[in-house]
């Protein structure tokens, strides 16, 4: 399923996996690349140089040692709660939801929304810093007024896919929950 | 997610695009646009130029094009919304410095323009109202990325003052490359040709309009035994709030039988309150506050007589409005209004309380002597005069026009910045069009057009609201047809 060559709103490549697991349960997974070690070796470098330059005038060791610090905590940080490696969007008629998104570090958070709770899946726009994004979401209704929407849960917040990716999921996902209501 | 902003659901349904490809409608032979519309005022603000937008989207979309409103964010309505047959708008999230009006750098609203402009495919940027700093900032941005644009003025100007001077060099900047301006009356034209320092050629009259259906008379409601002078204005300076304070106690010593109906709120309340106390008229005359536009005709069809005091107005639209219900319509002789309605039904006055009373009087004289023409007979009279499938129309024809013209390259330009706006104006705002240009450079590598998705229409030739319409409806005529 993936012949297609999805990019996310930046122009970065990404993947899109779908699972079929059944015909009435679906699993969407859209994977951002891995950090390049490039990367990290520049931000690491700027440090040090940084780092260094400040130690030459200044002649204080503290700073070096607090600049190797800083990188291995940055380093850990951004692997633990920034960096989302992929994002899974599981599909089960009549049950739910899950939406599930995994960090570098393999941490990973999931959250389930069951049936009665969901109203729709649709695709919405929206200003995002200073783009104009489509992106998915899922309306949610309180069980006691069935056609109001109550709220709203974004989904793939952190790898944004383009458009045609968007469609692809939106439709799978409508065909499931066509059948299921 | 803080940055993310709550948007009015649209359903885009994939599936209709299919259905909307495989019913193609035959094609239109004259060239479709995809127009964009900016300016600071929209709805929900309230105004002339607000449902001036408003309308001549609905009926642009009517005849086949593609419309997209640009504005700021009101409160809490940020994003993108739909409003009927699919007219899209987009509130972004802009400062407000002034009156509704955004602050300008002349940069900040780059990014977040030209991202509308590439996903929506924009041909024509149409900006409105010399007050919008949206507006100017959109033309000044449109030209720099190359599109054709066209502006249209609302409103008359001095010369003399300070602030009018500043106003005016900015409008000569920022009209001195643009395509087509549109004025809505010609003494609204001849004011911004002077302002501006521009060809005549190039201005195109065309007026406002009312929705007659909106506005019809109704001589029931009016009050037997008395005679109801009519006001619907905004309670400020400009539209010579001052003198209907001189002209109530004047009128209503002489008349025991006459009565005011005030609409309208604004700074300029307290004279008319004042008024109201000193004279102790507080039976006859009644201030109403603030009106909603859908009460206006009822405020409207309970007068005999229709009052406007402005000192300036480029296209009175209330006197229209006035004349509509059947009312007789009484006004000051300035800017645009002679224009406006043909002689009989507007009594002209100067614009001073001496003139304005006995413009009144001849117009009770006639109401007493019953020679006045019935409200259903001025009614029928107006109701052609100014229509807005008229004014598209009209629009559709300076769109055709300026399609066809070239947007000027940057150094051409800069040249005809600095030959027409002056040796000092003309540089600094050629320096700013280059640093634009750079800044849109800047924009464009950072996030190419390629990487930006294109909107999905809802209006325009391939507009899925409208298919989904009339694909349901022809669908729904076939099933009759087999019955």
């Amino acid at each position: 399923m993936e012949d297609e060559a999805f990019t996310d709103i930046s122009g970065k490549p990404i993947t899109l996996d779908c699972q079929n697991h059944s015909s009435f349960c679906r699993e969407f997974t859209v994977s951002s690349p891995k950090v390049s070690i490039g990367k990290v070796m520049v931000y690491t470098c700027a440090v040090w140089l940084f780092a260094y330059a400040v130690f030459f005038f200044t002649q204080i060791t503290a700073v070096l040692s607090g600049a190797i610090l800083i990188t291995l905590v940055g380093m850990m940080f951004h692997i633990h709660f920034v960096k989302v490696d992929h994002e899974s969007l599981l599909v089960i008629g009549s049950l739910g939801i899950q939406v599930s998104s995994s960090y570098a570090s393999g941490r990973e958070i999931t959250t389930f929304i069951e049936m009665s709770k969901i109203k729709d899946i649709i695709i919405n726009e929206a200003i995002y810093m200073h783009q104009i994004i489509y992106y998915l979401c899922v309306l949610l209704k309180d069980p006691s007024e069935p056609n109001a929407v109550s709220s709203v849960v974004p989904l793939f917040q952190s790898s944004k896919p383009r458009l045609n990716c968007l469609v692809k999921v939106y439709k799978s996902c409508q065909e499931i929950l066509s059948k299921s209501q | 997610m803080g940055q993310r902003r709550k948007v009015a659901a649209v359903n885009t349904h994939p599936s209709q695009r299919d259905i909307g490809a495989s019913t193609d409608a035959p094609r239109v032979h004259n060239r479709k646009h995809n127009i964009c519309m900016v300016s600071d005022f929209f709805y929900p603000n309230m105004g002339g130029v607000e449902s001036h937008i408003y309308q001549l989207s609905q009926c642009l979309i009517e005849k086949g094009h593609k419309v997209v409103v640009v504005t700021h964010a009101y409160d809490k309505r940020k994003g993108v919304r739909y409003l009927t047959n699919g007219l899209k708008v987009y509130y972004l999230p802009l400062q407000v410095m002034y009156n509704q009006s955004t602050a300008t750098t002349c940069f900040h609203s780059l990014p977040l323009l030209r991202c509308v402009f590439v996903r929506e495919h924009i041909t024509v940027v149409h900006a409105h109202s010399s007050f919008s700093a949206m507006a100017h900032d959109a033309l000044f941005h449109a030209k720099t990325m190359g599109l054709n644009t066209v502006f249209t003025d609302h409103s008359l100007f001095g010369f003399a003052d300070v602030s009018s001077v500043l106003t005016n060099k900015l409008l000569t900047v920022s009209l001195c490359d643009t395509n087509h301006i549109v004025c809505v009356s010609y003494t609204s034209k001849e004011n911004t040709v002077l302002r501006a320092a521009l060809n005549p050629e190039i201005v195109s009259v065309i007026p406002n309009a009312v929705d007659p259906t909106d506005f019809t008379p109704d001589p029931s409601q009016r009050q037997d035994g008395r005679i109801t002078i009519v006001v619907i204005s905004r309670l400020v300076y400009r539209k010579g709030i001052d003198l209907l304070g001189g002209i109530i106690p004047e009128l209503c010593l002489k008349h025991p039988d006459l009565h005011f109906l005030i609409g309208g709120e604004g700074p300029k309340r307290i004279v008319l309150e004042e008024v109201r106390e000193k004279y102790q008229l507080h039976d006859r005359v009644r201030l109403l506050g603030a009106l909603e536009h859908k009460d206006v005709r009822g405020v409207l069809v309970q007068g005999h007589i229709f009052l406007n005091t402005s000192l300036t107005e480029a296209f009175c639209m209330a006197i229209v409005e006035g004349a509509s219900c059947g009312l007789q319509v009484v006004s000051t002789r300035v800017g645009g209004i002679p224009e406006v309605l043909p002689e009989d039904l507007i009594t002209l006055c100067e614009p001073s309380v001496r003139s304005l009373c006995a413009g009144l009087e001849t117009v009770i004289a006639q109401h007493r002597s019953g020679s006045v023409p019935s409200p259903s007979s001025i009614h029928a009279r107006v109701r052609n005069l100014y229509t807005w499938r008229n004014v598209a129309e009209r629009t559709e024809k300076v769109y055709d026009r300026v399609a066809r013209e070239e947007v000027l390259p940057l150094d051409r330009r800069l040249r005809r910045l600095r030959a027409h706006c002056g040796p000092v104006a003309g540089s600094i705002f050629a320096f700013i069009a280059v640093l634009d240009f750079l800044f849109l450079v800047l924009l464009q590598w950072l996030v190419p057009d390629q990487v930006m998705d294109i909107a999905v229409d809802a209006t325009g030739p391939l507009g899925l609201w409208r298919r989904e319409a009339t694909s349901k409806r022809e669908g729904y005529s076939k099933q009759q047809e087999t019955q």
